[in-house]
This record gives C-alpha cells, structure tokens and sequence, in this order.
C-alpha cells in the first residue's frame, strides 16, 4: 500500500518536473532579463534614498537612460498617432516625457527602501519580452508577497534594447495612458482638436 | 435622464439576464451561432492580462455615476476611512482585513468548485481551518506562512470560466467599477454567503456591520494609491476603468497570463522615418 502511494508520489512529481522542465526555459530571454537586472541594480539604489528629491531625480535619470519615452509616446496615442501634425508631436513628446517620468516617480515610490530581482521572462515576439521581477525577502502574507512587476522590453533591428512599459500584476502603465488620452482625445472632438485638447490638459497636468 | 439611463441599464441587464439563462439552458460551450462570440472573449479573459480596452457602450451613464461615486466617495467613505485610519493601529487594520477575507472563505471555497479549481479549493479550504482556529478567528493568517497564499473568487469570474462575456463596462455608486456579467455575478454571490440564510436580529447587525467596516476598510487601503492615480490622471473615469479592466482579467485568469494579447507597443513602420 504504502509502495503504491509512494510510486504514485514519484508519477505525479516527474510529471510535473517534466511540466515546468518542458514549458520554462522555452520561453526565457537571457539579454532581456540582463538588460533589466541591470536597471534593478541601479534603481535599487534609487529606492534606498532616503530623500524624495533624490529618489525622483534617480528614476528621472534611469527613465532617461533607458526607456525609448518617443516609443510610448507615440504608443500612447493609438490611432491618433497617424492623425497628429509634426508640429502637435514637437509639443506632445517633451510634454509626455514630463509625464511619464512623473507617474513613473510616484509609482516606483511604493517600492522605496525595497530590492527588485528579476524572476523570468517572456518572449512575445523576437523584438518584445516581458521580463518579470520580484521584491526580494517579501514575507509570505505582505502586500509584496505576491506582486510581480513586469517590465516591457524592446529590441530594435540594431539590438538596442530599451523599456517600453511598466506594470504590476497585471496592470500596465502605456496601457492605462493609451486607454485615457484616447478617451480624452475622442471626448474633445477626436481628431487634431483632440489632439490639441490631450495636450492642453497635458502641460496643466506637468506645468510644462 | 439619469433615470432613463438606469432604466435602460436595468432593461439590458435583464435581457442580458435572461439570454444567460436561454444559454445555460442549453448547455454551457456548442456550436450554435451565438457562441463563437463569448468563445473568443473566455479566451480573451484567459489568456491574458490586459487588453488596451474595454466595451463602454454605457459610457454617458457610467460617468455620471462615476461623479455621483466621487460625490459620495469624498464625503462619506474617504472621512470614514481616513477617521478608521486615524483611530486603530496598522496591525489591527491588517487583522480586519484578515478576519473579512477568511469570513469570504465559503463563498470562494463555491466558486473554486464551480470552476473545476479542486485544488485551489482544497487550499480555501485549508486557510479556512487553519485560520479560524490557530489564526485566533482569522485575524492572523498562519496559513500563509505555512505556503497556502490568498486568492479569490467570486461569481463573475465563474461566468467567466463557463465562457459568458465580460459585457459592457459597467460603473455603479458605492458598489464600484464591475461588467454587466460581473455586476450580475455580485447578486449571485450576495446567496453565496451563509450569513445570507440567517435571518435573526443578531444576524442582521452582523451583516450590516460586515457590509460597513468592509466598504471602509477596503476604502482605507487605497485611500492612497486612488489619490494618486486621481491626481496623475488626465481623465480619472478612464484611468479607472483601464486599472480595474487590466486587474480583473488577471483575477479571472488566476493570475496564469501569457502576456499574448497584449497590444504592440515597439513596433511602428513609419517610426523609424520619423527619427
């Protein structure tokens, strides 16, 4: 009886050990998930400054470095993108880089005096992956327990590799910017009011 | 107008109702023609994290409930939450979190088994023993320190497993952000709860008093990050509605995503031109 279970043990733990064998190294990129170390390892410095002007200076500085911000930008207008004059784009791109390096701010606040460590990664396509972190020594039951922070990575042709979107569990920073100025956009008239009208609650939102 | 608005709201939620039963009556998946539509929106919740939007027909009506919810919002729930804030220690808020969730437990334990999740039953089921009795009433979670971690469930993300759309968004006063098939799935979950069943006085001031510290103790922990988001907001309905869409389809998806759904973000043809 006792062989039996046992054997029954060994069946169920093999099939899964051929499971997670099978499906986990398949879909890993290891420049991605490098890439991103990288910028963990200096934004856990940031996020053990003590000072907010420190911090916000440190993720304005990492948001620079290496998020492609003109990517999003450009992400986060939708179909509205094709529709924007260059002279709208001059306006909106500094104007959302303000933004964006703003809400980045506030959202990686919530992980001052915190350690990131990247956990695995995904590869949508040959150019997309998603390289997910976790909060290092998260006790079972906090709030970081279970949160999983995603990072959006972009290669170019030329192997360049940059940040496109952030998220936590789920929920995505360009995601949630793209669904809202679209939203703004459509409810001032679409088109180049739309537009105009994005960037009129833009500069009073960044003071630019 | 905001009545004709409810009224119509009303009137589809029923017909929407009614249509769901015509469908369960018939058995769950097949092949008729209308079912090619939620088959492709249950793989949709499934598969993924986030899509970039959501189905709003009720937008003009959903904003003015969404103003009629920030009215009462800023002068009921958050002084209440910020008083309950003010007033108990942060470990005794934990503690009430706790002693909420493990209360939910039976409900999610029905939902688990609806969905065929016989494993994540056995762990509801598990945190629920272990909680109630070491975890002194389920103010402590001991279970989680021993590796059974929280989840939940609710009815709307069971309709969601049987393969119902998520329907058009939907936004309520005091109940929140939901769907059509999620805000049907709240009524159904009201019966899911045994306290429901006891009808006595004591009863009643349990449920009435679990319905209030609740709603305040669930506003108390986002009192911060809503601020925040409201405060970084172009337009704080549509930020919103895209956090509670991207959260849900997680939620329903027993946070399993394969991220392939997701919209490009890198790829633009006439991008490199521009530079």
């Amino acid at each position: 009886m006792k062989t039996i279970a046992a054997n029954i043990g060994r069946l169920a733990f093999g099939a899964v050990a051929a499971a997670v064998a099978t499906t986990a190294p398949a879909s890993a990129d290891e420049a991605a998930e490098t890439f991103v170390a990288g910028i963990l390892d200096e934004a856990n410095a940031v996020f053990a400054a003590a000072d907010q002007a420190a911090r916000d200076a440190g993720v304005e500085a990492l948001v620079d470095k290496y998020v492609d911000v003109e990517r999003v930008a450009r992400f986060t207008l939708g179909q509205y993108a094709r529709q924007a004059t260059p002279e709208q784009m001059a306006v909106y791109m500094p104007l959302f880089r303000k933004y964006a390096t703003s809400v980045y701010s506030s959202t990686l606040d919530e992980y001052t005096g915190e350690k990131l460590a990247v956990e695995d990664s995904i590869d949508r396509t040959e150019r997309d992956f998603i390289v997910n972190s976790k909060v290092v020594g998260a006790k079972p039951g906090s709030q970081y327990a279970d949160l999983v922070v995603h990072w959006r990575v972009y290669r170019a042709q030329d192997g360049k590799q940059s940040v496109v979107d952030a998220g936590a569990s789920g929920v995505w920073l360009a995601i949630e910017q793209q669904s809202t100025f679209k939203s703004v956009i459509a409810n001032n008239g679409g088109g180049a009011a739309g537009i105009d009208a994005l960037i009129a609650d833009l500069k009073a939102k960044v003071g630019g | 107008m905001v009545r004709n608005g409810f009224k119509r709201v009303v009137l589809a939620g029923a017909a929407w109702a009614s249509s769901l039963c015509a469908a369960a009556a018939q058995g769950v998946a097949g092949d008729q023609p209308d079912t090619p539509v939620a088959q492709s929106e249950i793989d949709a919740a499934l598969s993924t994290s986030a899509s970039p939007d959501v189905a709003d027909p009720w937008e003009g009506f959903n904003r003015k409930m969404f103003s009629a919810h920030l009215f009462l919002d800023g002068n009921l729930l958050v002084p209440a939450a910020k008083a309950y804030r003010a007033t108990t220690p942060k470990k005794g808020r934990r503690g009430i979190r706790r002693f909420l969730a493990n209360i939910r437990a039976p409900g999610v334990f029905v939902n688990d088994i609806l969905q065929g999740e016989f494993g994540r039953a056995g762990e509801t089921l598990g945190r629920f023993v272990v909680n109630s009795t070491i975890g002194a009433g389920g103010f402590a979670d001991p279970a989680a320190q021993l590796g059974i971690p929280a989840h939940g469930e609710d009815f709307g993300q069971t309709l969601a497993v049987w393969g119902v759309g998520s329907g058009p968004y939907l936004f309520l006063p005091l109940v929140g952000p939901s769907t059509s098939r999620d805000g049907f799935g709240k009524i159904v979950q009201i019966g899911m709860d045994p306290l429901f069943y006891v009808r006595t006085p004591p009863a009643d001031i349990a449920r009435y008093t679990r319905a209030g510290v609740g709603g305040i103790s669930a506003r108390e922990q986002f009192l911060d990050p809503l601020a925040e988001i409201e405060a970084k907001s172009l337009d704080y309905y549509a930020s919103f509605r895209s956090f509670y869409t991207q959260a849900r389809k997680r939620e329903i998806a027993n946070g399993k995503v394969d991220y392939s759904d997701l919209p490009d973000i890198g790829e633009f043809e006439e991008f490199d031109d521009l530079k």
